[in-house]
């Protein structure tokens, strides 16, 4: 699945797909041996080869291409210097990515000042009556949700409802429902209470939902 | 925890119900409830749906400008 999200002026290409980002296991010695030996050429193929997924990972972070692109930079000098102490039986992967996602979310802490606007739930919870049953229909959408790797279109419209909640909330909803952080974890890694965190990714998904709604409603 | 669960008090444990953190007998009161109200098991199946969704962008590949990859090279270099 290939769409185009607008991030900043540019234009991204973002693809969608289901795969593992495994690397062989020769390749992933032979990277791991050449950061270590600083080669200049196995520098450039693990820029060439770990660039753009962790770009996409850290775009879910932050929506400015700018700061994007130098926690990208950190992350992957990062990786070059902490290489030694990185446990060799395991995927190098996942590894880098705790990284990008640490970098982002330190990136977030520290631009704390410039908070967004708070999410009311009565914006978008359903309505109730006075004895608490749930007022009018709920639009039954026919939406499989593995259609997202297959609908550009789609993805797009999730990727941009995502993109556009405050990142007080952006952020414990990605780190669950795109990365499967348990919620424990979720408030440890952003400094809040659990209860903060659960109500934080309930609001954002209530939010995100509201607007695939309107969308899917619309498409009829 | 009341014998009878509304639609509000469903709606309210939504989140601990999909985290799995509730205790046997209110997950089996929202199961019940979600049983009988098409309203809020609509409700239920497309929050649901949306963090399914959400899951799906998991490792996506964004294809970066030449220039940026080019910047990259350099930096790295620089530091090494």
């Amino acid at each position: 699945m290939e769409g185009h999200f607008p991030v900043g002026e540019v234009f991204c290409m973002v693809v969608v797909r289901r795969r593992e980002m495994k690397t062989k296991e020769l390749g992933q010695q032979q990277i791991i041996q050449g950061l270590k030996d600083a080669d200049s050429e196995v520098i450039d193929d693990f820029i060439q080869q770990f660039s753009r997924p962790l770009f996409g990972v850290i775009l879910n972070y932050t929506k400015n291409p700018p700061d994007a692109e130098e926690i990208l930079q950190d992350t992957l000098l990062r990786v070059i210097r902490k290489i030694d102490t990185f446990r060799q039986e395991s995927d190098i992967w996942p590894w880098m990515k705790r990284i990008a996602i640490n970098n982002s979310i330190m990136w977030l802490r520290k631009r704390r000042a410039s908070r967004g606007r708070e999410i009311q739930l009565e914006d978008f919870a359903p309505t109730f009556s006075e004895d608490g049953h749930l007022h009018g229909s709920v639009f039954r959408w026919s939406v499989d949700p593995e259609d997202v790797i297959l609908n550009a279109e789609l993805a797009s419209q999730l990727y941009e409802a995502i993109q556009s909640l405050p990142f007080e909330y952006r952020v414990p909803l990605v780190l669950r429902d795109t990365e499967g952080y348990p919620i424990k974890q979720i408030a440890s890694l952003l400094g809040l209470k659990e209860a903060t965190a659960k109500t934080r990714i309930h609001r954002g998904r209530l939010a995100v939902r509201r607007k695939l709604a309107d969308y899917l409603e619309g498409r009829g | 925890m009341r014998h009878y669960l509304n639609c509000k008090n469903c709606f309210d444990l939504l989140m601990d119900y999909l985290e799995d953190s509730l205790d046997s007998e209110t997950q089996k009161k929202l199961d019940q409830h979600f049983a009988e109200c098409s309203p809020c098991l609509n409700f239920l199946e497309s929050y649901r749906d949306c963090s399914k969704m959400a899951q799906q962008l998991r490792d996506q590949q964004v294809e970066i400008p030449k220039e940026l990859e080019n910047r990259l090279k350099t930096f790295l270099h620089e530091q090494m």
